[in-house]
């Protein structure tokens, strides 16, 4: 925007419909505008970091969904030749106790984990943004009960109460999602709230109103829509946090049960022989911190590149 | 100020009773105390399990409003959390065992809000040097590792030590050695046990610190009672400290009530890892053996950690930020 004022402003002459300057700036306003969208991946692309978190990611969605055509091992085959066999031509990634192949495993459980963790962020951004701007917009009494609720949550060790409720509910995986979206969407509802405050005294939300615009359509219309970059780089992020609980809750037993597997299983699997075969804890240990450490850099570049103030995006410099 | 403490310190125990409450029901509604005798041979019908409960207030079919009404005033007036569903009485259980756990949370949540505070100022103050990229690329390596997988990594480690090294002090299992006597071969035996479990919590908390401080610190080191403070020639070193970093540390102490449940969350898999009998992994133990009342008390426990927490933050927050003071 600021190069299209440059460029019109040295010619100085009075602007007039048919004179030259407008004309001949023409060309140059068509080459710096961008669609939004195209802008969006070019500040993203300078983020060096974030383009290696993406490329990290591609790969294990890639390994998630093709891997198991690699193998001629299903993860719930045993390979009763091979029991916590070190990796091997065979068995790529070695076997555990019972002779499962860690490779068909590992994939499997990437899949289930991916799976679990995208669910529960895109319902948890979706829950979260509709409680928190709607406390921010109606305000007053159901404001001040939805925040006492979310504190409330926030502060009672939610974890406990996770793995309460999913040691009954959860083996199935598709509950676990549910349990882990009902007890994960506070923070996140917290930050839409605070950012929501600001928005509903914008004029757009006012002229909405006068003009009869029902409550829930401003919602859904006028704030949720303006806090866009902040759903995304939350879904992003919750991706994260969500990987990290339910790898606890099925390490300690409580997330995913023993005919599924998921890594948190596996790393519970290799916990106990870690000197012994510590394969079964390094592969999906690994796998674990790479999916976690690409999001995260996804959802900082992201952030940077959604940010329209950030300094980061539109200069040179590196974070 | 004391009645801002004092009021803040109500609130706090308001939380703690509703957070147990609900966790009873929420226990006696997910938790089954019957499947314990389930698998007992020979087989007892479903009466004879029923009455085999019922001295322990876990029969289900008393109504859970008698239920819960008979422990909650067992609680309150003889604080006698009840039995377990085999009748093993939870108060013998959770002594020992909540000293342990304060004992490994304690020292975790301040080594962690010292050296996160430390390292974050450290780096603030060098922005893009050397010594901030590489404590930030590694503090966010860190802050994504799943703690399970951290608590290994420590014990792999541990072992690699003990092995190469020749070290003996590193203990990877239990939170203390059979048969040691005396007083102060017993704290050194627990301190020595020590090590391992709250290294790991603490390289899981730290992080929080680091990150925040850094960009809270970074906030107010533009701002411009910092550059006032430089212009009446205080150091650089000495405005950060004394006017920067005060008020940088504001909302860091309003954090630490809401990390503690995180670092219990960390203390339930770290002492599952390294086999302390501490209450993170009873809270296992009881959720897998159905225990309702053992289960509601770890949340008891957690909750007053927390809160516990939050009103030392309160009281910090008193002392570091005039404006709560005035008011």
């Amino acid at each position: 925007m600021s190069t299209d004022a440059r460029a019109g402003a040295p010619s100085g002459a009075p602007v007039r419909p048919d004179a030259e300057p407008p004309r001949a700036a023409r060309p140059a306003r068509e080459h710096a505008h961008l669609g939004l969208g195209r802008l969006y991946a070019r500040r993203f692309a300078r983020n060096r970091l974030a383009v290696a978190g993406a490329v990290i990611l591609a790969l294990l969605v890639l390994f998630a969904a093709l891997g198991g055509h690699l193998t001629r091992y299903a993860y719930t085959d045993a390979d009763f030749t091979a029991l916590t066999a070190p990796p091997s031509g065979v068995h790529w990634f070695g076997t555990n106790q019972g002779g499962n192949d860690v490779y068909a495993c590992a994939v499997h459980g990437l899949q289930r984990s991916l799976t679990i963790a995208v669910s529960v962020s895109v319902l948890t951004v979706v829950l979260a943004a509709v409680i928190g701007s709607g406390a921010a917009y109606f305000g007053g009494r159901v404001e001040r009960a939805t925040l006492a609720v979310i504190h409330f949550l926030l502060v009672v060790p939610s974890f406990l109460i996770l793995a309460l409720v999913s040691h009954r509910l959860a083996g199935d995986w598709r509950v676990l999602i549910i349990v882990l979206t009902v007890f994960g969407w506070m923070s996140t509802a917290r930050v839409i709230w605070a950012v929501s405050t600001s928005l509903r005294e914008r004029d757009y939300v006012k002229a909405a109103e006068f003009m009869g615009v029902g409550p829930l359509r401003v919602i859904l219309r006028h704030l949720i829509p303006n806090l866009g970059s902040l759903l995304i780089v939350n879904l992003t992020l919750g991706v994260v946090a969500t990987v990290l609980s339910e790898t606890a809750l099925s390490f300690l037993g409580f997330g995913v049960q023993t005919p599924d597997v998921s890594l948190g299983t596996m790393l519970a699997d290799g916990a106990t022989t870690l000197t012994s075969a510590p394969w079964l804890f390094a592969f999906p240990a690994g796998l674990l911190v790479l999916l976690t450490v690409s999001m995260t850099l996804i959802g900082d570049g992201l952030r940077d590149a959604l940010d329209p103030t950030s300094a980061t995006g539109s200069a040179g410099g590196r974070r | 100020m004391v009645r801002h403490v004092i009021r803040k310190a109500a609130g706090w125990l308001l939380m703690i009773v509703v957070a147990t409450n609900a966790t009873y029901f929420l226990a006696s509604w997910f938790l089954d105390p019957r499947s314990n005798y389930r698998d007992l041979r020979p087989v007892r019908s479903e009466d004879q399990i029923d009455r085999a409960l019922a001295p322990y207030h876990l029969d289900p079919r008393e109504p859970l409003v008698h239920r819960w009404w008979d422990w909650l005033t067992s609680v309150t007036l003889h604080f006698d959390w009840g039995r377990s569903p085999t009748g093993v009485s939870v108060n013998g259980e959770i002594g020992y065992r909540a000293l342990v756990s304060a004992e490994l949370v304690t020292l975790a949540t301040v080594l962690s809000v010292v050296i996160g505070v430390a390292l974050g100022v450290y780096t603030a103050a060098r922005q893009y040097g050397w010594a901030d990229r590489f404590s930030q690329a590694v503090s966010i390596l860190v802050f994504n590792v799943p703690a399970s997988v951290a608590a290994l990594l420590v014990v792999f480690v541990a072992i690699w030590l003990n092995q190469h090294a020749g070290l003996r002090f590193l203990y990877v299992a239990g939170e203390n050695s059979p048969g040691v006597e005396g007083l102060l071969p017993t704290i050194a035996d627990r301190l020595l046990h020590l090590i391992l479990p709250t290294a790991s919590l603490t390289l899981m908390g730290y992080v929080g610190y680091h990150l925040t401080q850094r960009s809270l610190l970074l906030d107010t080191l533009g701002a411009d009672f910092v550059r006032t403070a430089r212009a009446t020639g205080l150091t650089r070193a000495q405005a950060i400290r004394r006017h920067a970093l005060r008020t940088a540390l504001i909302p860091t102490a309003a954090s630490v009530a809401f990390s503690v449940p995180a670092v219990f969350t960390g203390a339930v898999i770290t002492e599952s890892v390294f086999a302390w009998n501490g209450m993170g992994r009873y809270f296992v133990q009881t959720i897998s053996k159905n225990d309702v009342h053992g289960t509601v008390a770890t949340a008891a426990f957690a909750a007053t950690l927390t809160a516990v927490g939050a009103i030392l933050a309160d009281i910090a927050t008193v002392f570091l930020d005039p404006r709560v003071r005035v008011s």
